[in-house]
């Protein structure tokens, strides 16, 4: 299997955007908004609709889509009760928008299938160089305002007062998930790389003792998956997103035993 | 250190406080108690900032709350953190998120706020479980730790929200040791919010009641300072 060009590619692209999605995941979960990389995922297909339309990659619509969706969402959810309305016309809009455009541009079914589904074996050198690329900008951010983000997730008030800009820092968690989105679409696909923000996460969190160690356990899990999942893939004949999207639902299943038998974590606030 | 100027609040055309004036000095001890929804919470969230007066202006260290910017002499306890109570962060990381607003990106924490951190996790009797995950302790430890990270910068003047809402009485027992500590040692002073007498008797050098959209002094309660003015 490694001897193979095309599933290289796809190794390469899938595990780095395994293993980075997770670490955005991690505060979105916290935060409430598992499903906003949904959302996102939506608001790329209207992207990828729109650049077939105009004859532009499909990469470069969807990135420039969500970026505009990231920075509309936090706006709007600024308005009270406005976040699950906002999300939701990103939903409705994003499918809605991403199958019009695709319809009229004429072409590009098996295109449109394969980002929603996720072709990493279709992969081209440069596009795993650009997945890698966004996938480090990520993680740097990451990096650089871990301590802020971590605040914020347990409590936003408090966040304030300490002085943290923390409508910068959800307009800065927002364009991290629409690059995860964008990045994750040619590999793990829209419908599913949101799966691969949460799940990891969800399992990291039954065993982990710190949230640095749910990060780093989450990560490993996001890249065991991919690399498994690509592996019964290519074994099995089974569409590669969706084979690793059940592998880390597989290691949820295992840590959450785990955590149920050993009793870890499971005593909850007094 | 804190002061309210004729402040008046109101969510849409509902008002909650009304032409508030008070002023609590450096080292003051304030308890403010009150009905569910008199507006105690939203007296804390005008001190610090976090919304606006309707009327009047709310003055911190001098500064009005919405320019105010030294956010380090200020440590707010929440009622209770609006974490998922699934959070995998343990102590250690809770209290250290307190110095968040303080760190530039990617900077280490300086020998100063280490040792800083050695010391509030010692007042609040943590040192034992800091490595434990924060959702593992008892609600009094819990408090406890919200507390250590709300005074992990230094803070001159601490605001408590309902700190021993939840908790047991040896908790209290041992919250209210802390906070002697607080006052008498450190000399912060302290607005704490609480339907309980009992978590600030003794401690307290004024108490305050929240009703009908006014701040006036408990008859009764210790001698109420020639700077507060409440119900203007």
């Amino acid at each position: 299997m490694l001897e193979l060009e095309f599933m290289q590619r796809a190794l390469i692209a899938c595990t780095v955007i395994a293993a980075i999605a997770p670490l955005v995941g991690s505060f979105i979960v916290q935060r409430r908004q598992s499903l906003i990389g949904d959302g996102m995922g939506h608001m790329a297909f209207a992207g990828v609709g729109l650049a077939l339309l105009t004859g532009i990659h499909p990469l470069i619509g969807a990135l420039g889509l969500t970026v505009i969706a990231a920075v509309a969402l936090v706006r709007m959810s600024k308005r009270q009760g406005g976040g699950d309305l906002s999300l939701a016309l990103l939903f409705y809009g994003g499918i809605s928008a991403g199958f019009l455009f695709a319809a009229r541009s004429g072409g590009g079914q098996t295109a449109v299938v394969g980002l929603l589904f996720g072709s990493p074996l279709n992969l081209q050198w440069w596009e795993v160089a650009a997945i890698t690329a966004l996938a480090g900008v990520v993680l740097l951010i990451t990096a650089v305002v871990y301590r802020q983000l971590l605040a914020m997730a347990f409590d936003e008030a408090s966040a304030k007062v300490a002085g943290i800009p923390t409508q910068a820092l959800t307009l800065i968690l927002t364009l991290m998930v629409a690059l995860i989105v964008v990045a994750g679409m040619t590999t793990i696909g829209l419908l599913l790389i949101s799966a691969m923000m949460v799940v990891p996460i969800a399992a990291a969190t039954q065993i982990a003792g710190s949230y640095r160690a749910t990060l780093a356990i989450g990560s490993g899990i996001g890249a065991l998956s991919a690399v498994l999942g690509l592996t019964l893939s290519y074994y099995g004949d089974f569409a590669p997103g969706a084979a690793i999207v059940v592998v880390a639902i597989l290691c949820y299943l295992v840590t959450s035993t785990f955590a149920l038998l050993t009793g870890r974590y499971h005593r909850r606030r007094a | 250190m804190l002061e309210f100027e004729r402040v008046g609040f109101s969510y849409g055309r509902q008002p909650v406080l009304t032409g508030i004036s008070l002023t609590i000095a450096a080292g003051e001890f304030i308890a403010v108690v009150g009905p569910n929804g008199a507006g105690k919470t939203t007296l804390v969230r005008l001190a610090l900032g976090l919304i606006r007066p309707t009327d009047g202006a709310v003055r911190l260290f001098g500064t009005d709350s919405s320019r105010f910017r030294q956010w380090s002499s200020v440590g707010y306890v929440p009622q209770r953190a609006n974490a998922s109570s699934a959070l995998p962060i343990s102590v250690d990381e809770v209290v250290r998120s307190g110095l968040a607003g303080q760190l530039r990106p990617l900077a280490r924490v300086s020998s100063t706020q280490r040792e800083r951190i050695e010391h509030v996790l010692e007042v609040m009797g943590l040192q034992q479980v800091r490595r434990r995950r924060i959702t593992q302790l008892s609600g009094g430890q819990q408090q406890r730790a919200l507390i250590a990270r709300a005074l992990v910068t230094t803070p001159r003047l601490l605001f408590l929200d309902e700190p021993t809402t939840g908790v047991d009485a040896e908790a209290k027992t041992a919250l209210r040791a802390s906070l002697e500590h607080l006052v008498n040692i450190e000399g912060i002073a302290v607005v704490y919010i609480s339907h309980d007498p009992a978590g600030f008797a003794g401690l307290a050098q004024r108490v305050l009641e929240v009703r009908d959209g006014q701040v006036l002094p408990v008859s009764g309660s210790a001698p109420v300072s020639s700077a507060s003015h409440p119900g203007a």
